[in-house]
């Protein structure tokens, strides 16, 4: 026989007509205010305003923070809620300003106020407390956990072997990318000198990569990166530097970077056809701009050693430079008038540069369109052509539209050995025309226009 | 009418069935012409997914022992019958190893002002000469313990010690030492050599071998196949190689580093440095490899340890502007770095702007070291593998 099964009681808090009465836990809890699972906590009234403003402020930006919490008058989350008589919430400093200048409206709902006394509405702040508390706990424990997580990572790596190994660098790369709390860890238990110990003549790509991404990431102290100059660990990273990824590019070519920055460099562990012929890649990537501006300041670092620079002209790194021209945004740019500055101060630069056809046409387009540093070089370039090979090349600028420019720089410019070169470069020019012809050609009249 | 009709009808009977037969056998003939095709157009699909490698280079730069290297690794190895099939090689490289140290120990009294260093003492004189007999010979006998004994008394002359120190001049093989340290154990009666025995064991390749193995990951059961070819490296068999050059993959190229100042077999008026320079740069150049992946393996690493703290690099024309740094180990990775940088130099002058995307990479190597080749060959797997997944885009 069936049993007759009496119905549950109804919980002491539950109200007839199934209302309920929420505590400020429950409320948040259940989402009612779009918050999930995790404690809130009840601080004492007087605490309370400065922890909260202190949460408010370390929140995730990306946080939604809903819009009961906010204060229509200054939009931000209010710290110590306040009702007026209408029944709206105003932050107490808000509407009291509101109400010292004499207005005795509601702002938000315009009626006319029969009572100026604020209320503190004690039951709002306690939600606004309790939804802080609980992100911040939240992303307090996140934040702790990774860097435990990180902590793991590099005890793992001191005993892991092919595939595990590959995957807890993958895995420390991420966190060390992502969370910056996580780099300091990994510096302190020992992650920098096991990461380290990974690279060498046998290390494979794929763990190469992952490595030299982390590396990038965390302060290297002096004695890490002398012992990431010795020649097979840079070769690795040449060598990555030449196949991997735009983003293990990119990281090879700052890890170079940075180990260039130490006092007792030495510019041979630069001087590699390899390392050249692959920054050369990675500059003329049109693809990836990222990569174009940071293998050109590599190799402008590398240009400012003079033993390489002979070695950069013979790969062909001039004409390469001087057609990408054009094409590149300000920075960039800069950085490569740069590199083919310094390279124009040796002969074989200086004949590569004349060599090329696209030299002069390019240089004369830079002057003074772009910047105050690229006209510096684009002059010292073209000074270097034309002084090379004047009845060439002098022609050629002048058809160019050089005399013009150079007429302008002589005027504009504030810097006097700028001066001095433009109306220097101008007599070379001006050799072979004859007075009136040559006046002709600077086509002043567009200048003055 | 119908008495013709008949006829006809008869006739055309005859005709239809004389024709039958006609018909079947052609069909029969197109059947099987067709199965060829299938069968061809299908070898043909199998053969794209296998990838041919190529050992180059010189004379004695190793080319062989990575070919036994990686029959050791990725296939089952050598059998014992293998293994015996060796044994007359070793013997025979026993027996010349020790005529070329007497002969050459000859040669030098006669043409060195302090000759008598090299006058191999009298109660060896006769062993030594016999010994060049038997050596001179096309057929070897069997290393037997008599023989072993008298070879090993020789070897310790301080003559041939002497001259077995200009090594380099005389065209004496790198197994020497190995062999002659280990003479007991070579002459016993039931020998059958080694792995390592066999890994030393020196014959000139003539013609070319091949193998088709797959190199097996960790946890991959099937990885790439590839087909490796080895050829021979003297001057005369060079002009073989042109019949392989198509649809290669990769050339692995192999230089032994450690022969900076040593002379050609072929040729004792060349360097052997020179040679391995001349040949690499011609191998670029080579238009059916414009876009074949290139593994320089620069060899003998550990004979080059050895000989750079005794000889300077500058003996060798090519490495003439070499200056040492510091001494012992750093100064071994110095000049290994130097003749990196020369071989990286020649490549980037012998390779055409276009071509400049093409894999180019060295990797240090000590053939005979089976670790080493195992972890060198896993860094090729992969450095071609990602190539591929380059190629098709998906990287």
């Amino acid at each position: 026989m069936p049993q007759y099964r009496q119905p549950p009681p109804p919980p002491p808090w539950a109200l007839e007509g199934g209302g309920q009465v929420l505590d400020v836990e429950t409320a948040v809890k259940d989402g009612i205010l779009g918050a999930t699972a995790g404690g809130g906590v009840l601080a004492g009234a007087a605490g309370e305003k400065l922890e909260l403003k202190k949460m408010i402020d370390e929140l995730d930006p990306l946080d939604d923070i809903p819009a009961v919490f906010i204060c229509p008058i200054s939009l931000d989350p209010m710290t110590d809620p306040v009702t007026l008589c209408t029944g709206q919430t105003y932050e107490r400093g808000n509407i009291l300003k509101w109400l010292s200048m004499g207005h005795l409206t509601c702002p938000t709902t315009m009626q006319e106020l029969w009572d100026d006394t604020v209320t503190p509405n004690r039951t709002l702040l306690q939600l606004i407390h309790a939804w802080f508390s609980q992100r911040y706990l939240r992303a307090k424990k996140r934040a702790e956990d990774v860097q435990g997580r990180a902590a793991e990572l590099v005890d793992t790596l001191r005993k892991a072997k092919g595939q595990t190994r590959v995957q807890a660098l993958k895995e420390l790369h991420q966190l060390v990318t992502v969370h910056s709390s996580t780099r300091k860890t990994v510096a302190e238990s020992g992650g920098i000198g096991s990461v380290s110990s990974l690279l060498g003549p046998f290390t494979s790509h794929a763990v190469g990569s992952e490595a030299i991404g982390i590396l990038v990431n965390l302060d290297l102290c002096s004695d890490s990166k002398a012992n990431l100059m010795q020649p097979a660990k840079v070769s690795l990273v040449v060598d990555m530097l030449n196949e991997g990824t735009i983003e293990t590019r990119i990281n090879c070519t700052k890890f170079i970077e940075m180990l260039m920055e130490e006092k007792d460099f030495r510019s041979e562990n630069v001087s590699s056809f390899s390392l050249l012929v692959g920054l050369l890649k990675l500059v003329k990537d049109k693809r990836h701009p990222n990569g174009i501006s940071a293998g050109l300041g590599l190799l402008r670092m590398i240009c400012s050693h003079k033993q390489v620079r002979s070695l950069i002209v013979s790969v062909g790194a001039v004409s390469q430079l001087v057609e990408l021209l054009p094409h590149l945004n300000p920075e960039s740019l800069e950085a490569a008038l740069q590199i083919l500055d310094d390279l124009s101060v040796i002969p074989e630069g200086q004949k590569a540069l004349k060599d090329c056809q696209q030299t002069i046409p390019n240089a004369v387009r830079i002057l003074v369109r772009v910047s105050e540093t690229c006209t510096q070089h684009a002059l010292s370039l073209l000074w270097a052509v034309c002084s090379l090979a004047p009845e060439e090349c002098a022609p050629l600028a002048v058809e160019m539209g050089l005399a013009a420019r150079l007429l302008l720089i002589m005027q504009s410019s504030c810097d006097p050995t700028v001066k001095q070169r433009s109306a220097e470069l101008l007599k070379i020019c001006s050799v072979n025309y004859s007075e009136s012809h040559f006046i002709s050609k600077c086509k002043l009249t567009r200048t003055i226009q | 009418m119908i008495f013709m009709l008949a006829i006809v009808l008869h006739s055309m009977g005859s005709f239809c069935s004389r024709q039958k037969p006609y018909n079947e056998a052609d069909a029969e003939e197109n059947e099987q012409a067709e199965e060829i095709e299938r069968r061809i157009a299908r070898e043909t699909k199998a053969e794209q997914h296998i990838h041919k490698l190529l050992l180059l280079g010189a004379g004695e730069s190793g080319k062989s022992t990575i070919f036994k290297q990686i029959k050791l690794l990725f296939q089952t190895g050598f059998d014992e019958a293998e293994l015996r099939s060796y044994t007359s090689v070793i013997h025979a490289n026993v027996y010349q190893t020790i005529k070329i140290l007497f002969d050459g120990a000859k040669e030098l009294t006669q043409n060195e002002s302090d000759s008598s260093k090299y006058v191999v003492s009298c109660e060896n004189k006769d062993v030594g000469e016999k010994l060049s007999d038997i050596g001179s010979r096309l057929d070897y006998p069997y290393l037997t313990k008599e023989i072993a004994n008298e070879i090993k008394t020789l070897w310790n002359d301080a003559a041939i010690q002497e001259a077995y120190s200009r090594g380099n001049i005389l065209q004496v093989p790198d197994c020497a030492q190995y062999f002659m340290e280990n003479l007991e154990r070579l002459s016993e009666t039931d020998y059958v050599p080694t792995k390592e025995d066999v890994l030393y064991a020196r014959v000139r390749t003539t013609g070319v071998v091949e193998i088709q193995f797959s190199p097996v990951g960790e946890s991959r059961k099937s990885g790439e196949v590839y087909r490796l070819y080895d050829v021979g490296g003297q001057r005369n068999e060079r002009r073989k190689w042109i019949h392989l050059f198509e649809g290669v993959r990769a050339v692995i190229f192999c230089a032994a580093i450690s022969e900076y100042d040593q002379m050609l077999f072929e040729d004792e008026t060349k360097n052997r440095m020179m040679e391995t320079k001349e040949l690499f740069d011609w191998v670029l150049k080579q238009a059916c490899f414009e876009k074949t992946s290139f593994m320089l393996f620069l060899n003998k690493f550990d004979i080059f340890e050895q000989k750079v703290q005794k000889v300077p690099l500058n003996v060798c024309e090519w490495f003439k502007d070499y200056q040492p740094m510091a001494s012992g180990k750093q100064e071994v990775e110095h000049a290994y770095e130097f003749v990196k940088k020369k071989f990286e130099e020649l490549y980037f002058q012998s390779t055409k702007p276009e071509r400049v995307d093409r894999v180019f990479k060295i990797y240090r190597t000590t053939a005979l070291d089976q670790k080493l080749v195992k972890k060198t060959f896993k860094l090729v797997d992969e450095t071609l593998r990602r190539r591929n997944l380059i190629e098709a885009g998906l990287l």
